[in-house]
């Protein structure tokens, strides 16, 4: 398989994926998306082992370590501060000083909410892992010319 | 790291593509090195100078001032 077939394949499978998520919203079956995203994700890695004519060398899978490793020391401090947020939200952590009596704490986030910008961060980590992606390629020589 | 490849390129009449196609690496690699914007494996080091025909030392030039992790930033 050409790689831009592959390319073509993926782009398929994000439209398909896409489809599905609003059919899923329509229903109100979770379960549908979950399991139509694992599979989807499937098929992307089955159809990058059949990419042919494109050589994955070391200084490219350094590329990616690199990348991916910078992304997650960056991720995964975001995403704990915001989910150790939301978790004491949902267990109703009470504040000090203490609220007079009968009076919860203010909601500051409320569940759906909570899932929206859970969603966002996973965005914003693909967004993160790009950049990095771009900055260590152009570190690397990914984007250096000659004369040849 | 500096290195000797396009002067052992030239003797050899080699472009980089033609190279790199030799010993398993994209051409861009090869640019890479050259420009000394990364520095190779051991493995790859090997293979590039075994190309040739040649020891390392002779492609490769250890340069004392670079930090040992200098890879690694």
């Amino acid at each position: 398989m050409k790689k831009n077939t592959f390319y073509l394949i993926s782009g398929c499978i994000a439209l398909a994926l896409l489809l599905i998520f609003w059919y899923s919203v329509e229903l109100h079956t979770p379960v549908l998306i979950e399991i139509a995203f694992i599979i989807g994700i499937a098929l992307v890695y089955l159809a990058q082992r059949r990419v042919t004519g494109v050589i994955n060398d070391e200084r490219d899978v350094k590329i990616g370590e690199q990348a991916m490793m910078r992304t997650m020391q960056v991720f995964w401090v975001v995403f704990c501060t915001f989910s150790i947020g939301a978790v004491m939200q949902i267990l109703y952590v009470p504040t000090f000083p203490r609220p007079p009596s009968g009076s919860p704490p203010p909601d500051l986030l409320g569940p759906r909410m909570i899932g929206y910008i859970q969603l966002g961060l996973l965005c914003l980590m693909i967004f993160l892992y790009v950049g990095f992606r771009i900055y260590y390629a152009r570190k690397y020589g990914d984007f250096e010319t000659d004369e040849e | 790291m500096k290195n000797k490849i396009k002067i052992f390129r030239a003797m050899h009449n080699l472009t980089q593509e033609h190279l790199a196609q030799a010993i398993g690496v994209n051409r861009q690699t090869i640019l890479a090195i050259e420009k000394e914007k990364y520095i190779p494996s051991l493995d790859l080091a090997f293979r590039i100078s075994r190309y040739f025909g040649v020891n390392v030392e002779e492609i490769f030039i250890f340069d004392e001032k670079t930090p040992v992790l200098v890879s690694h930033e």
